[in-house]
């Protein structure tokens, strides 16, 4: 990242300079003694989020017309036709393969998709909300929340944050120090294994889902760190990935851009 | 997903005959845990699948067997690529009865995946059917559920369906439910596999 400060090191140390360093070993020793999962299992619990994400929503949505229906054939006559939706509604749970689920998240209209990428955000708020907890209690030396600006929460999440998350840092912090941020991330870890062999514009659209969980995240760290949400603006765009940072193979073609507005910032300083 | 089915086949036959003693099992798993595994923070494990049940419980308005449901599916479509993945790592033979099957459950399965080694009790007489029982679990660490949860929803069932997911692509069609859960205030945390059938070769569920 460009905005850290090189730490030059001195021949001697001083005796804070040992005791912090002993302080930092320590912290990371404990950290390594934690409990520990697969990194894959979390991949794949994070990425079949999406597909579960369209499943609700075909479910919800098999239920509203299940109820509707069943209203209208109250009449007398119709106990076959309840028996029969009845039927329906124990096999409602019929099992969908995740790459469909992903294909009809695709092809879904406005309505479903929007209701469905705000699920994914939901989560992903309430990953970040949580993490928020977690780091704050890990006693990390390198952190201090009390006196953080809105710069220093955003560093927060470019380093230790996504490191958590993804085992890598932002790869470029952009901001007009006005309340408006760029985090560039050439190589987003979770959708960096995958391909289609449609055009690219097809990809971009068909992984733009697997997106809304960490602007989720970032909603849900900054609005805990006390952001109010209703300042706070979160979005983003596919960038290209510049050349000295090109991969000959497994790299997705385009880089992600995490747009972060904080409108109160902007306000206050304008 | 072609591949799946073909894989047990494909594994070394080197091993077939070290993989009835149960202390090789465990070495496999370990030995896969230790040098080819990359490895997070069980917390962010945790924490991740809270926000997701919690999410679920709030769009299925606290109809916590619809949850229940949707965590199952979530999982069977997790299982049928974890196998895979699981068969590689391992390179593990085909199983010769369903009592090896049940130690690599436990002893590679899911300490490669989760880090844990859940007992492996309760067998029925005819060995078809056995229990797991989960002294730890990295899924519900520092889960409390509230009381309207505690009755009807299982929390972890997530874990059901990737073993029917992955059993199934195995050839080997169970039944997998929670039997009690510590976080319904029963005395331990117990889950059920039982085995229905072989299956011959077939396409995987799904696939047209």
């Amino acid at each position: 990242m460009s905005t850290t400060t090189p730490q030059k090191k001195s021949a001697v140390e001083s005796p804070e300079q040992i005791e912090r360093r002993r302080i930092v070993e320590q912290f990371l020793l404990f950290q390594e003694s934690l409990p520990k999962v697969d990194a894959l299992s979390y991949q794949w619990l994070l990425n079949e989020m999406v597909p579960m994400s369209m499943a609700v929503e075909n479910n919800l949505n098999q239920l509203d017309e299940y109820s509707s229906l069943s209203s209208q054939s109250v009449e007398p006559g119709s106990q076959d036709l309840n028996e029969e939706f009845s039927e329906l509604s124990l096999n409602k749970f019929e099992y969908t393969p995740s790459h469909k689920l992903i294909a009809q998240l695709h092809n879904a209209n406005d309505d479903q998709k929007d209701k469905s990428n705000e699920r994914l955000f939901k989560i992903g708020s309430g990953i970040g909300s949580k993490m928020t907890e977690l780091l704050i209690f890990s006693n990390n030396p390198n952190l201090s929340f009390n006196s953080m600006d809105a710069l220093g929460m955003v560093r927060f999440i470019c380093k230790e944050v996504w490191k958590q998350l993804y085992g890598k840092q932002i790869d470029n912090l952009k901001t007009n120090h006005r309340g408006v941020f760029y985090l560039f991330d050439y190589e987003f870890q979770p959708i960096q294994n995958f391909a289609l062999d449609d055009d690219e514009k097809v990809l971009l659209d068909v992984v733009a889902p697997y997106i809304q969980v960490p602007l989720g995240v970032i909603s849900g760290i900054l609005t805990s760190l006390g952001v109010p949400e209703d300042d706070l603006s979160i979005s983003f765009t596919y960038v290209d990935i510049p050349e000295d940072r090109r991969k000959p193979l497994g790299q997705f073609p385009k880089g992600v851009n995490f747009n972060i507005q904080i409108n109160q910032l902007q306000n206050s300083q304008d | 997903m072609s591949t799946t089915a073909g894989t047990p086949n494909t594994a070394s036959t080197a091993n077939v005959s070290s993989l009835a003693s149960s202390k090789t099992i465990k070495q496999i798993g370990e030995t896969a845990w230790k040098n080819r595994t990359v490895k997070i923070n069980a917390e962010l494990f945790t924490l991740t699948y809270g926000s997701i049940v919690s999410q679920l419980c709030q769009d299925y308005q606290r109809d916590f067997k619809k949850v229940n449901d949707q965590l199952f599916s979530m999982g069977y479509n997790i299982g049928i690529r974890l196998i895979e993945d699981f068969l590689a790592r391992t390179a593990i033979p085909r199983c010769d009865n369903f009592v090896t099957t049940s130690e690599v459950i436990s002893k590679c399965a899911f300490k490669i995946f989760l880090n844990i080694t859940p007992a492996v009790t309760n067998w029925s007489t005819t060995k078809n059917s056995f229990s797991l029982i989960f002294n730890e679990n990295p899924l519900s660490d520092f889960v409390e559920l509230p009381m309207d949860a505690s009755k009807e929803l299982w929390y972890s069932n997530i874990l059901c369906g990737v073993l029917k997911g992955a059993l199934e692509m195995v050839q080997l069609d169970c039944d997998v439910y929670f039997v009690c859960d510590v976080l319904r205030g029963n005395p331990q945390t117990e889950l059920k596999v039982k085995l229905n059938k072989i299956l011959k070769d077939e396409m995987p569920a799904g696939e047209d």
